[in-house]
This record gives C-alpha cells, sequence and structure tokens, in this order.
C-alpha cells in the first residue's frame, strides 16, 4: 500500500514537473521513446550510453555482493580513463589498446584498494572513503590532464587524440546501426561475472561475506580479505569500463570526460535486484533515458527531467527492495 | 592580508552551516549524504523565491521549502525503511535534476540588487550556530534525546523516546540550516547555475567527520578546510598545483576515517533504524 504511494507519488511528480514548465507530457513520452528506440541510429546511441552503464553496473554490482557500497566507480572510471589513455598514446596500434585496458584495469583496482583496506581492516565506512577517492581522482585527473598528459595541439585539459589504428571499430555497422565491440565484452564480463558468483567456491564466499560476515567467519572464510579483494576487482571492471570508453567512443581524455555514469551505475547495480541479468534491462533502461533525454532539448525540454525519472525510479525500486528490517514496529 | 582573512569567511561560513545540518541529522543517526542535493535546492529555492517575494519573505520561503525537502529524506528513511545511502544518493540526483529542469521557468534571471538575501544576518547566523548547538547539544532535554536516537536507537525506545519522531525534529533541522547554507552562497552570487554548490555537500561531510561529529570541532574543520582555498584562490596554483589544494580536505578525512587521526567516533547507532 505505502509502495503504490511512492509510485502514485512518481508519477504525479512527473506529470506535474512538465505541466508547470509548459511541456506536453504525451509529446514528451512519445519523444523519450522516439528519441532512443524509434530508429536504427537511436537504437546506436542508445548502445552508446549503455555500454559503459553496463560494464560500471557490474563493477558495482560485484561490490553490492559483498556488501559494499562502490559509490567510487566513479572515480575508479575517470582514473581508468586517464591512464588508459596515457598508455595507449605511448604505445599505440592495437597493442596499445590491449595493455591500456590492462592498465585502466590496474589503475581502478588500485584506486579502490584504500577504500576496500579501510573498510576491511580499520572500520571506515566505504561510502564516505569513496566519495573522498572521488574527488581526489577528478582533481588528479584534471591536473595530469593539463600537464604531464596534456596532448600537444590540446587547448584545454586534454591528452592527444587516439591515432586510428588504436580506435576500436564497431563489430558490426549495418547502415545507421552499430554495435560496438565495448558493448560486447561488456556483455561477456556479465556473463562472467555472474557465473563466477554463483558458480563458483571464492564467488560463493564473497556473497557469503555479503549476506552475513559473522556467518561468514565463523565458516572460516576470510571476510577481511574476501572484502579487500572484492573492492580491487570492484575498481578493476569500473577501470576496465573507463579504458573502453576511451578506445571505442571518446579516443582521448579529457577533463570533464565522464558526465557521472559512475553515480548512475549504482541505479544499474540496484535496479537489476539480485540477479547479474537484470543489469542488461536496467542499462537499458538507463541509456535509453540519457539517449532520450538529449532528444528532449529539442523540444525545449530540459535534460534535467530524465534524471528526475531515474531518481523517482531508484527511490521507488530502493523502497521494494532494499529495506531495513528491526526496530519498533518489526 | 584582510582580503586572505575575509576570502577565508566567505568560504568558511557556507561549510560551517552546512557541516552542523549534517550535525542535526548524523547524531539523529540518518547518514546524510544528500547535503549536497538539499544544499542545491536551496540556491534555487533562494533565487525562486526572492525574486517574487523580496529578501525577507523569500529567506523564510526557502527555509520551510528546503524543511519539506528535507522531510522527504526523513519518509524514506524512517517510514519507508530504505536504506540512507540510497536515498541520500537519490535526493541529490533529484535535485540536480529537478533544478536543471526548472531554473529556465523559476530561476533563469540573477537576482536584483533588493532581492540578495540579508547577507550579514545570514553571516552572523553562521558565526554563533556552532555555539548554540553546541549548547542544545550537551544542555537541553531536545539535545541528549537527539544524541540517544543516533547513539543506540533501541535503548532510546526503552527509555521511552521514540527514535522516528527525534528525527523528524532533527530533519527539520537539516532542512532549515541547508536552507541558510544555500541563502548565503546566492547572496554572494546572485545568479542560480547548475550543479553551484560544487561539491560543498560532501566539503561539509567531510568536515563533520574530520571534527568528529561534534559541531564545534566541525566547525574549526570548516574553517580549516576554507582557509586552505581561501589560499588557494589567493595564490592561484604558484607554488602548489590548485588541484592539490582542492584534494587536500579530501585526503585529510581519508586518513581521519581510516583512524590515523585519533580514534574512530562514528555515531554507534547510524543508520540504524
Amino acid at each position: 500500500m505505502k509502495v503504490l504511494g511512492l509510485i502514485a507519488g512518481g508519477i504525479i511528480l512527473f506529470i506535474a514537473s512538465l505541466l508547470v514548465a509548459g511541456a506536453n507530457p504525451v509529446t514528451a513520452v512519445s519523444q523519450l521513446i522516439t528519441g532512443s528506440v524509434g530508429s536504427a541510429s537511436a537504437v546506436s546511441g542508445t548502445i552508446r550510453e549503455m555500454t559503459p552503464l553496463l560494464i560500471l553496473g557490474v563493477s558495482v554490482f560485484l561490490a553490492l555482493k559483498a556488501g559494499l557500497f562502490n559509490i567510487g566507480a566513479e572515480g575508479q572510471f575517470v582514473i581508468g580513463s586517464c591512464f588508459s589513455a596515457a598508455t595507449m598514446l605511448a604505445i599505440g596500434g592495437p597493442l596499445g589498446v590491449v595493455v591500456g585496458v590492462l592498465i585502466g584495469a590496474i589503475a581502478g583496482g588500485l584506486w579502490a584498494l584504500p577504500a576496500g583496506y579501510v573498510k576491511a581492516f580499520r572500520n571506515g565506512h566505504e561510502v564516505i572513503t569513496t566519495i573522498m577517492l572521488n574527488n581526489i581522482a577528478i582533481n588528479l585527473t584534471k591536473w595530469l590532464a593539463s600537464g604531464p598528459f596534456k596532448g600537444e595541439k590540446a587547448v584545454s585539459a586534454s591528452t592527444a587524440t587516439l591515432p586510428i589504428q588504436s580506435q576500436l571499430t564497431p563489430l558490426i555497422k549495418v547502415g545507421q546501426f552499430e554495435l560496438p565491440q565495448a558493448v560486447v565484452v561488456g556483455i561477456l564480463l556479465t556473463l562472467g561475472v555472474g557465473y563466477w558468483l554463483s558458480k563458483t567456491t571464492s564467488g560463493y564466499e564473497l556473497r557469503a561475506v555479503g549476506a552475513n560476515p559473522t556467518a561468514a567467519e565463523f565458516a572460516g572464510v576470510k571476510t577481511k580479505q574476501v572484502t579487500v579483494k572484492a573492492m580491487f576487482l570492484s575498481g578493476a571492471i569500473a577501470g576496465i569500463a573507463g579504458a573502453l570508453q576511451i578506445a571505442q567512443f571518446e579516443h582521448r581524455f579529457y577533463d570533464g570526460s565522464s558526465i557521472g555514469y559512475g553515480f548512475d551505475a549504482l541505479g544499474v547495480a540496484l535496479l537489476a535486484g539480485g540477479n547479474a541479468f537484470g543489469l542488461f534491462a536496467s542499462s537499458f533502461i538507463f541509456g535509453a533515458l540519457n539517449k532520450g533525454g538529449t532528444s528532449l532539448m529539442g523540444l525545449g525540454i530540459d535534460k534535467g527531467i530524465t534524471t528526475m525519472v531515474l531518481a523517482i525510479v531508484i527511490i521507488i525500486f530502493a523502497a521494494v527492495k532494499y529495506r531495513q528490517k528491526g526496530g519498533q514496529h518489526d | 592580508m584582510i582580503d586572505l582573512f575575509k576570502q577565508c569567511v566567505t568560504m568558511s561560513i557556507p561549510l560551517v552551516l552546512i557541516a552542523l545540518a549534517g550535525f542535526f541529522s548524523e547524531r539523529g543517526g540518518v547518514i546524510n549524504i544528500g547535503l549536497e542535493g538539499k544544499t542545491l535546492l536551496a540556491c534555487f529555492f533562494s533565487v525562486a523565491f526572492s525574486s517574487k517575494f523580496g529578501p525577507i519573505p523569500g529567506l523564510a520561503l526557502t527555509i520551510v521549502a528546503t524543511s519539506l525537502v528535507s522531510l522527504i529524506h526523513w519518509l524514506l528513511t524512517q517510514v519507508y525503511r530504505m536504506d540512507h545511502i540510497i536515498s541520500g544518493m537519490a535526493i541529490n540526483l533529484l535535485a540536480a535534476g529537478a533544478t536543471s529542469f526548472f531554473k529556465f521557468k523559476f530561476a533563469a534571471d540573477g537576482l536584483e540588487d533588493a532581492a540578495v538575501p540579508p547577507k550579514m544576518l545570514l553571516y552572523a547566523l553562521g558565526i554563533v550556530a556552532p555555539a548554540a548547538i553546541w549548547w542544545m547539544s550537551n544542555k537541553t532535554r531536545f539535545g541528549l534525546q537527539h544524541r540517544s536516537a543516533g547513539s543506540d536507537p533501541d535503548k532510546a525506545r526503552l527509555l521511552g523516546i521514540n527514535p522516528q519522531n527525534i528525527r523528524f525534529s532533527a530533519l527539520i533541522g537539516t532542512g532549515v540550516l541547508c536552507a541558510l547554507a544555500g541563502s548565503l552562497l546566492i547572496a554572494e552570487t546572485p545568479q542560480f547555475t547548475d550543479g553551484m554548490t560544487s561539491g560543498r555537500g560532501y566539503i561539509a561531510l567531510a568536515a563533520l567527520i574530520l571534527g568528529g561529529w561534534r559541531p564545534v570541532n566541525a566547525a574549526l574543520a570548516c574553517l580549516l578546510f576554507g582557509a586552505a582555498s581561501a589560499l588557494q584562490i589567493q595564490y592561484n596554483g604558484q607554488y602548489i598545483p590548485s588541484e592539490a589544494w582542492k584534494s587536500l580536505p579530501y585526503l585529510v578525512t581519508l586518513f581521519a576515517i581510516a583512524g590515523f587521526l585519533g580514534r574512530n567516533r562514528t555515531p554507534a547507532g547510524l543508520g540504524k533504524p
């Protein structure tokens, strides 16, 4: 009953917002749909938006399974992007891309490590540490992109553009439709992580730590090590997302190249529920909203409305799925 | 030197207000990473209301509206029992989206001089607030009940205190202080821009943690961070890159959470129902 109230509240807020801003809700919704899945090029755009969200979603999902909120995906993504771009530029060619993705993964993992360590051994909340690490990451990469890694011709804080041999081409290209290689990597990663978590001993241990750390400790799981490992893996996957974003789409690293993908990824992972395969649907929805939001600009409706929709979706879902127990009424 | 001092005050006082807003909610047991969003909404309300109704009614309406937003946070965490982190994130998202969406309609232009929020009053409030809140927290009935709700909600219940009710009042306090902080930011730069709080909510949270969740210490930490950014503005990357200065508060907080700067003082009931 309470949940129905929340859903009704969310819908009313959405429609009222559009009416107050002087837009027609029906045209806005239909534009949102045609702009995101209405044509081959729109679908390609949605897949492009979906790609980083899927991979970052896997990253946050993995941490969530270990009972960790990795709000730091944003920072790990940016660090991964920055160092992989520098590596790809230094080595060049297809080999550069492979090494770049590897460096991106390592950089992202290392960036997440302090949060895992502080959580496991110093009892400090990972949300606070990752928020701090995010802000440091943004400042550090800005400095790197405007100093040591700055491209010769770049005017603002940016690296040089990747040579054409180091840019990933679409895997399939039919007319307006493009399937990027990065999204295929994302799908494989999702399947891999899903398999690892559900079918292997180490994956089971990770889930045990997330579900009940005390019970896991008594069952002989080294919970502290598992926490640190989960955070490192989560960071490494976020770093891969950053590296692929450079190789496939951006072709250079610049200050402000992430538009908050890491924060959206938390929503993606929550919306997937307990199931890794749910990430496909949730990242697609978030990608479609991002893409559709951009096409709303053509109608003079600010993209902010889609951010509001995302927030409302997260609130409704979390109210159903992530509720606390205990206290007075239980 | 005078400039540096002035700069330091300008940078610190909004942080002090936001950190104390965080004190109200976190010491009452509600984790608040939504401070950034609430302050951003307060900036928006301040421009929207002050341009229509003048500075004093504008300030009053901003306080009411921001408190209502803060009560949404109460509703989500206490009635719907949502995870505190997720609800805080959602409020930040909602604030970023809503302010960007509505700004052309309600806050497109800068404020005229006559409509600017009362700057001196807000600074004065920011200066007395830490001491006033220390007094409230340590010397009044409400203050002690408030801290009990954040330290051990189950024991508080045994003593006949309802933590949910205490947190209702606490989150109104959060809303009021965020409203003051947002109005102060608008008084300094009377125009709303997207994301104009630029991470102050997180820096204030950092200061609150560094101050061990105590009002006066948190205010001192804000002063420290404010002084760091004042120095950064004065010397503008002359000796040390400005990015390094900007990272300093976060780095210090990281060490504080890791327990390298004294013992961990996190309220024991933080995030508990």
